[in-house]
């Protein structure tokens, strides 16, 4: 596996499309402290997977919803 | 804190193996894997990014666990008979026990993942298996064939009886049992084909 477990983040989100993963890229590429993340969009959930050992879910969730979309955590 | 627990994860990947056989990977979904193996959806993507890094990863380990099985007692510097012989008994015991995980090799194989599955997981095999057919035809030890004919004889008799057994019956739905004296007589026909 690719990194500590506990570091992952799991999201349930509205974030459908190609344009908007490209939008939400840009914003998540730049952030120093996300050491991976990824989007399922073949999901119906269009699951949002994010491993940091700083942020929280909340803070996840703080910048999503900025961005203009529906996060909710996974549990 | 979080745990790994390997039980629900292999409880996930057989799930996932037998969903793909039976749904195909258009038909696959994540969420769907979730609710029939029991775990939260946010579990099972914290083993797995998404769908197609679960169907890589399981294919990958199929084709690795296959490796490794038909290597048992076997080297590509083998004498022809003995190590075809060889491959005969590591390839039923393996197709025997792993019915699912074939059924679902296949269905990778034939899907956009099945080049990268094969580079990550059987291509030293397939060179090992280059070799054998090679040394056997150096050492004339086996008639010279091309490696497609070379392997539809080889193997093709022992797939159609495998598949037989795996339905329980034969063509005309006669009831089909393989025994290892059916094996070695198919293995024997092979070998008088295959050897000068």
């Amino acid at each position: 596996m690719d990194a500590n477990f506990n570091n992952i983040l799991v999201f349930a989100t509205n974030i459908k499309s190609k344009a908007d993963k490209e939008f939400i890229s840009d914003i998540l590429n730049k952030n120093t402290v996300i050491q991976q993340w990824s989007i399922d969009q073949e999901d119906i959930d269009c699951v949002l997977r994010i491993v940091s050992g700083i942020l929280t879910a909340i803070d996840i969730i703080k910048i999503i919803n900025t961005l203009g979309f529906n996060c909710n955590e996974l549990e | 804190m979080r745990t790994r627990d390997i039980n629900k994860q292999d409880l996930v990947k057989q799930k996932a193996i037998e969903m793909i056989v039976k749904q195909g990977i258009e038909g696959f979904a994540m969420n769907r894997l979730a609710k029939e193996s029991g775990v939260s959806v946010a579990t099972l993507y914290i083993y797995y990014t998404d769908k197609e890094d679960l169907i890589k990863k399981i294919g990958i380990e199929i084709g690795k666990n296959f490796f490794s099985e038909m290597m048992k007692d076997f080297s590509a510097e083998m004498n022809f008979v003995d190590g075809l012989r060889k491959q005969w008994e590591n390839r039923a015991k393996f197709m025997m026990n792993n019915m699912n995980e074939m059924a679902c090799w296949e269905v990778l194989q034939n899907s956009s993942h099945s080049d990268y599955i094969v580079q990550e997981s059987v291509e030293d095999f397939k060179i090992i298996m280059i070799s054998f057919f090679e040394n056997a035809i150096n050492r004339k030890e086996m008639i010279p064939v091309s490696k497609e004919v070379f392997w539809s004889i080889a193997y093709g008799p022992l797939y159609s009886l495998l598949r037989f057994h795996n339905k329980g019956k034969s063509m005309g739905g006669f009831p089909f049992t393989i025994t290892p004296e059916i094996q070695n007589e198919a293995f024997e026909l092979v070998i008088k084909a295959l050897t000068p």
